[in-house]
């Protein structure tokens, strides 16, 4: 059985399986847009999925620019678009 | 371009500056790089225009003064290389009194200084060390994009008459009865009376082809730089171990930290200096010091992320000061490189310099410690 | 011991073939699965003879000499003396291996073209599609268009609609026609063809239509445009088609990730399509001593390809025998790879998908046109001179999305070829992986 848990993402709960991504879990909540661009303030999702493009880079726990498709996620973790 | 006045050799900030200050004195400049624009140590500077890691002497003369020609080279060419007087910070961490000095010496000659208590340090730098009470404000120094520069200082160039070749080597200097004559690269031949030899790292092989001789030497560097941050910087900072680094003759590593943020929000970290010749592999254990040494300065990058290193070949002399002025042996010939970590600030004022020279015009300063002349002695 | 890095069908076989003879074996991943970017699952392994996959997982698992480094993500790797140490970061804490030989199956990404709106939400790679549906258990959306070019569109494609998503069309820019060009490739690798007609009959099943000689070249608000284009990518004017989709998957095949090698100084070549690859004899060894490599890194070819290099690698280095039955296979497999070049060529007519205000670079938001601009204004030459003025490839991928797609925009304006010289540069990053200056200056302590 796989557990359920529950991560905030700017300051909403998210609940997710054990296991999965910051990345996987979001867009399976529907939320596909996981920040905006810096100088053109443009919506930014997932790109390749697997780490290489930083598309899909949040801030977690205040660390920023961690790529969300490879970061599992964990209970009371606390996600963010931006600093 | 049929007949120039003259031939720029190397299209780095130096070659660009050169070309520049010899357009607007009337003459048809041809400038001829191996590679494109800004390929060379240019394409892997910092862009720190620097004064307050200058002892006083003729170095500091010439940097206060190619300090402000940059600001004048803005105003000719347009506001296109990020050009900021965003003022240095240089902190002491044990003893304080070297610094103090030095800073109370280059106030005699012209550089504007602050210095500053715990307070006022950490007013400037709030991210920095706590344990790091004292420090000298530097507001002069200045920061700009040096690829960006030469690239537009090049342009201008050619929108002002003269012209650009790249991907030409020099492989042949014409000399005849002790004179430049003309040039032979890979893309023609060209003749010429006038030579501005501004190959940087290169120059000695370039003076080796006129049969004469300048002992310019690499000193590898290597830079960090990090992940686009929240502003964390404000000024560019270092430790002021870095001067005596600087004008050290030690072949070994030394590493000092200069920390600075970018208008792209990344942070550099640089810079270690080291005589290998052009060996370009990547010491791990160089970046770790470099790391260190940033990160005692501010621990709040501790969690910033290293994206990439890189290096480049200072052109260095011997006597760590730049070569300016004509060949000792061949008439026609003009110097002017061997910059060491110091190029980009220096470049206009060293293109002032070798323009009033080549002109034979008075100049801001005395030019003669940076003649060539100085080598002379030692290899004829 | 020999260090594997990578765990995919290359590093897997490497290490159980190197078991063998009891050699002892650490298989580094920067996953906390087994398998790679095809293999790594979730769950049940799905797709053609996935049972091979788990063959090998038993195999590995089951071997004494053999230690899984998980989540392990190597940033560096550097020699000391006739030892090779690989620098790692596991749970945030720097740690480092020693060994006297390694042997490196990093494998590779897709490849990506820009077009208007691939920087938008929705628009991904058919690896990022299939990675989220195998890997994590999530459908990227519901109506789906998978697009570009490759045979790898079919599981991407399948996999998706097995899993209940709409799949829109299925597009490849090329035609299948181009097969006719490979008659060898395809008589002595005549098993390609039950993989065929399994997707063949998946593709029935969930009435995916195939469509060739068209490409997305613009994505916006839902709404795709499949525009018709030559041998060459070029749009054919007048026969473009709007489709409605929440997603597309759309591909070029792949790049190989020459990070790690490179650091160590592994010489490179730039293969017959443009990819970098490196380069190795028959043994899989590369130009440096002690160093193998196997799989995508050498050229791309497939599981299959890199199963049998990367047993190849395990057996040199671990010193066994190699059968000569498995030099003429892996020949045999070679030939079925050039065929797949020869048959998915990527032209450089997308260059006209673009408009000047496309973005070039996602990172740092660099736009076509500063990149022509850097060209004819400023004197770029190369996709380094550029980068220096645009910042192109400067930010936190560090090039790895768009570096080749620069190159090839500044070469279309000055009109002089992309040297080799150039593409090795642009394929090679000093820092493998981010790494913060905090764990960097750690090392150094510890050291
Ligand atoms: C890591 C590092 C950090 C630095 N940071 C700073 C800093 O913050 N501030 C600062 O002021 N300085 C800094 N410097 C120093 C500065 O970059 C150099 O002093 C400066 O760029 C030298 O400029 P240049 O034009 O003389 O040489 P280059 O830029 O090297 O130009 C010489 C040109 O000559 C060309 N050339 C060579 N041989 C031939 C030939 N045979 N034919 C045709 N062309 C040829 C080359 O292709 C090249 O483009 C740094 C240097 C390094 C390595
Ligand atoms: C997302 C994706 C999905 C794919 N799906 C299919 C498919 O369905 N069918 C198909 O035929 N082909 C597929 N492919 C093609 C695939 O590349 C090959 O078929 C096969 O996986 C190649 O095997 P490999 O062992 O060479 O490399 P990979 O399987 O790519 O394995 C390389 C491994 O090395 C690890 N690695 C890389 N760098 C580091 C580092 N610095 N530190 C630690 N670990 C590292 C990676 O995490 C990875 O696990 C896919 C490729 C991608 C990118
Ligand atoms: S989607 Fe590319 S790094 Fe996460």
């Amino acid at each position: 059985m796989t557990q359920t848990i529950t991560f905030t993402f700017n300051g909403n709960p998210i609940h997710c399986e054990e296991g999965q991504s910051i990345a996987a879990a979001l867009i399976n909540s529907d939320q596909r847009e996981l920040r905006k661009t810096r100088f053109g303030d443009e919506p930014r999702s997932i790109f390749c999925g697997i780490g290489i493009c930083f598309d899909c880079v949040v801030v977690v726990n205040g660390v920023a620019n961690q790529r969300s498709c490879l970061i599992e996620a964990h209970d009371g973790m606390k996600v963010e678009s931006a600093q | 371009m049929k007949n120039p006045d003259a031939i720029v050799i190397g299209a780095g900030i130096v070659g660009a500056s050169s070309a520049l200050s010899l357009t607007n004195a009337g003459l048809k400049v041809l400038v001829i790089d191996r590679g494109a624009v800004s390929s060379g140590t240019t394409g892997a500077g910092e862009g720190n225009i620097l004064v307050s890691d200058k002892d006083p002497g003729p170095e500091l003369t010439l940097a206060l003064h190619s300090r402000n020609l940059w600001f004048e080279m803005q105003e000719d060419v347009g506001d296109s290389f990020e050009l900021e007087a965003k003022g240095g910070v240089v902190v002491a961490r044990r003893d304080d009194g070297p610094l103090m000095k030095l800073a109370t010496e280059q106030s005699h000659h012209g550089v504007t200084i602050e210095k500053c208590n715990e307070t006022r340090l950490h007013e400037l730098e709030p991210y920095l060390h706590p344990d790091i009470s004292s420090g000298v404000f530097y507001p002069q120094d200045a920061q700009c994009q040096p690829m960006l520069a030469a690239a537009h200082v090049i342009r201008t160039v050619v929108q002002r008459g003269g012209e650009f070749i790249s991907q030409a080597k020099v492989t042949r200097i014409i000399v005849e009865d002790c004179a430049v004559v003309g040039i032979e690269t890979t893309r023609g031949t060209f003749r010429v009376p006038i030579i501005v030899n501004a190959t940087g790292t290169w120059a000695g092989e370039l003076a080796e082809l006129a049969g004469s001789y300048l002992p310019i030497a690499p000193r590898k560097g290597f830079i960090l730089v990090t992940e686009p941050t929240k502003k964390y910087i404000f000024h560019k900072v270092y430790d002021s171990d870095y001067v005596a680094n600087v004008a050290s003759s030690d072949a070994d590593l030394q590493t000092s930290t200069v920390v600075e943020g970018t208008r792209s929000g990344t942070i550099l970290i640089g810079a270690s200096r080291e005589r290998v010749g052009f060996d370009g592999a990547m010491s791990y254990e160089i970046l770790r010091t470099l790391a260190a040494q940033a990160t005692s300065l501010f621990p709040v990058l501790r969690d910033v992320q290293l994206l990439r290193a890189y290096r480049g070949f200072r052109p260095y002399a011997p006597d760590h000061l730049p070569v300016i002025g004509q060949d000792a042996k061949v008439k026609g010939l003009w110097h002017s490189a061997g910059h060491e970590g110091a190029g980009i600030g220096l470049a206009p004022g060293s293109a002032a310099l070798i323009t009033d020279a080549i002109l034979g015009r008075d100049s801001f300063m005395d030019g003669a410690a940076f003649s060539p002349a100085r080598f002379a002695t030692v290899n004829s | 011991m020999i260090i594997v890095i990578g765990a995919g069908p290359a590093g897997l076989a490497a290490a159980e073939a190197a078991s063998r003879n009891g050699s002892e074996v650490a298989l580094i991943d920067s996953s906390s699965r087994l398998g790679g970017q095809y293999w790594r699952h979730r769950s049940k392994v799905t797709g053609y003879r996935s049972n091979r996959a788990d063959e090998i997982f038993a195999k590995v698992s089951a071997a004494q000499s053999i230690t899984h480094i998980s989540e392990a993500n190597i940033w560096s790797a550097e020699r000391e003396g006739n030892l090779i140490r690989v620098n790692y970061l596991q749970g945030g804490i720097e740690s480092s291996l020693t060994a006297e030989k390694v042997i490196i199956a990093t494998g590779a990404y897709d490849r990506t073209l820009p077009f208007p709106g691939w920087d938008t939400p929705g628009s991904m790679t058919p690896g990022a599609a299939q990675s989220l549906l195998k890997g994590q258990g999530v459908l990227v959306g519901k109506r789906i268009i998978v697009a570009g070019t490759g045979p790898f569109l079919l599981p991407v494609a399948t996999g998706l609609a097995e899993a209940g998503a709409e799949i829109v069309a299925l597009i490849d820019a090329n035609s299948p026609l181009r097969w006719s060009l490979s008659p060898l490739a395809l008589l002595t690798n005549i098993t390609k063809f039950s993989e065929l007609v399994y997707y063949v009959r998946l593709m029935r099943k969930f009435r995916i239509r195939p469509h060739f000689g068209r490409a997305v070249t613009t994505f916006a608000n839902g709404v795709a445009t499949i525009s018709a284009v030559n041998s060459g990518f070029h749009i054919k004017s007048g026969k473009s088609q709007a489709m409605r989709a929440d997603v597309v998957a759309v591909g070029w095949g792949f790049v190989p990730d020459l990070s790690l090698g490179g650091i160590l100084g592994c010489a490179q070549r730039v293969d017959s399509d443009g990819t970098v690859i490196f380069e190795v004899d028959e043994n899989q060894l590369s130009s440096q001593p002690q160093i193998w490599i196997a799989g995508e890194a050498t050229g791309i070819g497939g599981a299959d390809l890199s199963l049998i290099e990367g047993e190849i690698a395990g057996l040199a280095a671990s010193g066994q025998k190699i059968r000569h039955a498995l030099l003429t296979e892996r020949v045999r497999k070679q030939r079925f790879a050039n065929a797949l070049k020869r048959s998915y060529p990527v032209r450089d007519g997308w260059r006209e998908w673009i408009t000047s205000n496309t973005t070039i670079c996602r990172c740092e938001e660099v736009k076509s046109q500063e990149i022509k601009d850097s060209v004819s204004e400023l004197g770029a030459e190369d996709s380094r001179t550029s980068k220096l003025f645009t910042r192109a490839g400067m930010g936190l991928c560090q090039g790895r999305m768009c570096s080749r797609n620069v190159s090839e925009i500044v070469s279309g304006i000055t009109q002089c070829a992309v040297t080799d010289g150039e593409r090795i540069a642009a394929s090679n990053r000093p820092i493998a992986a981010p790494i913060s200056l905090g764990q960097l200056s750690d090392g150094k302590n510890s050291r």
